[in-house]
């Protein structure tokens, strides 16, 4: 099928067959391998950070920053799990990056994981969506070994799904990691999709609850769940310096205001993922950098259809793009303040006779 | 500073109301299908039992002949405030819904709740409360309590492959490849958001009082009544970086003659082991007595998994997350109940 026909049918929230996914994959993979885990880009670009599987948010970005390719995207990964929509959202991003691969830059994120998935939706997702089967998930999976792991735009701004190992102290080491492979528990590719920032400042002035004397350091630390990095202030001074680089952008962590700023600037969440799984009532920012000094952060709240979507959802009957659709825009349903419209909002409502 | 100006812009909330009401009346007034309005008339002597119950929020969908369900309206409103309420007798149960809180906010709880870092998600200004008007007693879920019963100090808890990410390190740091990273922990707090959180008495001198004999009234609940209230919201919720989920739920049923609310931690980390730590609070309005019961399940999470072989052999995990099917799995570990009799 040829890629444009493949936009069209996606665009209109329709699932490609199996074949045609198999091909894409394959074509996709081809193309991924000969890329670098670290991507050189200029800008203009438009930074996405987590969509989770929310593909109308995700058509609402393009909305919002303008459709592909006539602006480029870099996405941060975690495209898929939790969203009710993972399988159309990454054969989207796939069949985009096919389409035009030097507009849209993929990274991968640590849902892009065979083991992630299967604990958090998109496993379940592909085998209802595809027969019963899991064969397409171990395509997409596949393809997800490929992913390039970070990006640097204009020499000097560094993204990357998760934040900085201890292993990596400049972007060489990064181009030297063995990629094409399920990520790991440990090691840099693991600390690349994994690991968070950690504010210091602020916490001299806590009351007597602070434990250990370590809890203030501007260094690594370990995660009190066992594994796993925080990162600190200090780290990330020297590994912008040693790189000569400005600024850290990241996605990976929910923020309410669609994206969170760190170290006075220095490392900055961006978060895509408005009204996370349709229930946290967060916004959510892409950011458009325009030169490496100036970026401006859209600021978005969640797709209109996702209220109907997630209605629909919960009462089972989420069979029909267009029947919902229809639903939404139909005039008698005009009146959102209506008691008509909240009686058959409400009617559609869950109750439980829980025990 | 421009006082003025910034007043000109936008609608007054009120306007909006009062727009909303007449336009509501004109469509119901021209509805070629409505039906005359029922004349209020004394309850014949037979009748059903008669609806006692006030609906506290106007915001909500009317409660047409009171067998209908009240439910919170679609979505809050500002600046309105949304908290369906219902009243019954002595009793009014109210909840709130709003979104997780914002940085701001963020900052303030990490200074209260000191050395706890914060998890992912927190409803922070959603509640439920159940209060008795008349002894002047009230009881409150929120978040901010439930996670001030998280303990600051080690769980002892560690994901699944712990014990092999500190070994490589241990070895990288021998062969100094790992030079200045410690392998200290850095923060002590229990991860897993473990709460034994059982509601706030917000005020009133009565207490509850132990007795683990009494039971919940299942066949009283097991009725279908028509539910006259219902709401069901998540406190706060983290993924454990993607180790398993916690998260405390709270349900809440209304029925004419009595009201059941379930608070639940669940946790589930992966591979290592579940939780489900439940709070059950029956208020029985006629008799102005009210039960409060406390449960902990705990197994290890291959015990769980065990449980299930055979059964969805195509997607294992995907019950994993069904926290009632955990629920039901799990062996009960301790059992409290305490009374209030008004």
């Amino acid at each position: 099928m040829e890629l444009d026909r493949c936009l069209e049918r996606l665009y209109a929230g329709e699932l490609l067959p199996e074949a045609t996914i198999r091909a894409l994959c394959f074509k996709l993979k081809e193309k991924l391998v000969r890329e670098s885990n670290v991507v050189h880009i200029s800008t203009p670009v438009t930074v996405v950070g987590d969509i989770h599987g929310q593909f109308h948010d995700l058509l609402e970005i393009f909305h919002i920053g303008g459709a592909a390719p006539d602006t480029n995207y870099l996405f941060l990964g975690d495209y898929v799990d939790r969203g009710l929509y993972s399988v159309e959202t990454w054969t989207l991003l796939m069949v985009l990056k096919l389409r035009w691969p030097s507009r849209i830059q993929l990274l991968r994120g640590n849902h892009e994981s065979r083991q992630i998935t299967q604990s958090y939706g998109f496993y379940t997702e592909c085998v209802n969506k595809y027969g019963g089967s899991s064969d397409v998930w171990r395509q997409f999976t596949d393809v997800f070994d490929y992913l390039a792991l970070c990006c640097v735009v204009d020499d000097e701004l560094f993204c990357v799904h998760g934040g900085l190992s201890p292993n990596v102290q400049t972007v060489d080491q990064i181009r030297v990691i063995d990629r094409f492979r399920e990520i790991p528990h440990d090691g840099a590719m693991a600390d690349l999709v994994w690991s968070d920032p950690e504010e210091t400042g602020g916490q001299d002035a806590r009351d007597g609850r602070t434990t250990g004397l370590e809890s203030s350091s501007p260094h690594f630390q370990v995660s009190p769940r066992g594994a796993g990095y925080t990162f600190g202030r200090s780290v990330v001074e020297k590994f912008l310096q040693l790189n000569g680089m400005s600024k850290i952008y990241r996605a990976h962590q929910l923020c309410n205001e669609g994206y969170q700023v760190y170290f006075g600037g220095l490392v900055t969440t961006v978060w895509s993922a408005p009204n996370y799984c349709y229930r946290c009532g967060n916004k959510a920012s892409i950011l458009e950098l325009y030169d490496k000094d100036n970026g401006y952060f859209n600021v978005f709240e969640e797709a209109p259809e996702n209220k109907l979507l997630h209605h629909a959802s919960t009462s089972g009957q989420i069979t029909n793009n267009n029947a919902f659709l229809n639903e939404f825009f139909d005039e008698r349903g005009g009146d959102v303040f209506s008691d008509e419209y909240q009686a058959a909002s409400a009617s559609r409502r869950h109750v439980e006779y829980f025990l | 500073m421009d006082s003025k100006r910034t007043r000109g812009h936008g609608i007054n909330t009120i306007q909006i109301n009062q727009a909303r009401e007449i336009h509501a009346q004109t469509v119901r007034a021209r509805d070629p299908r409505a039906q005359p309005r029922p004349v209020l008339h004394a309850p014949a002597i037979n009748a059903p039992a008669p609806n006692r119950h006030i609906c506290n929020n106007p915001n909500n969908p009317a409660c047409a002949h009171c067998s209908a369900v009240i439910i919170p309206a679609p979505k809050a409103t500002l600046p309105l405030e949304d908290t369906p309420s219902i009243s019954i007798e002595d009793w009014t149960i109210t909840t709130r819904k709003k979104p997780i809180l914002n940085s701001k906010e963020l900052d303030e709880w990490d200074r209260t709740l000191g050395g706890l870092t914060m998890p992912e998600m927190i409803f922070g200004n959603s509640f439920v409360k159940i209060e008795n008007k008349k002894h002047d007693w009230c009881l409150e879920f929120n978040a901010l309590d439930a996670l001030k019963a998280v303990k600051v100090e080690d769980s002892g808890i560690r994901v699944s492959y712990a014990n092999k990410w500190i070994k490589s390190k241990q070895a990288q740091q021998k062969s100094s490849e790992l030079a200045e990273s410690s392998l200290q922990i850095g923060q002590h707090y229990d991860w897993t958001y473990t709460t034994k959180y059982k509601g706030t008495i917000k005020s009133g001198t009565h207490n509850f009082t132990q007795d683990n004999s009494t039971a919940l009234p299942l066949d009283k609940l097991s009725r279908p009544d028509p539910i006259l209230f219902y709401d069901d919201m998540i406190l706060f919720e983290d993924e454990l970086a993607d180790n398993g989920i916690s998260v405390v739920n709270v349900k809440i049923r209304v029925m004419n003659e009595r009201a059941l609310l379930l608070s639940r931690f669940f946790l589930r980390v992966d591979g290592v082991l579940f939780r489900v730590y439940d709070t059950r609070v029956y208020v029985e309005f006629d008799e102005n007595r009210v039960l409060r019961e406390y449960k902990e399940h705990e197994a290890d999470y291959k015990y769980v998994l065990s449980k299930n072989s055979g059964r969805h052999s195509r997607d294992p995990k995907a019950i994993l997350r069904d926290s009632n099917w955990v629920a039901q799995q799990l062996p009960l570990v301790k059992r409290e109940c305490e009374v209030l009799q008004f």
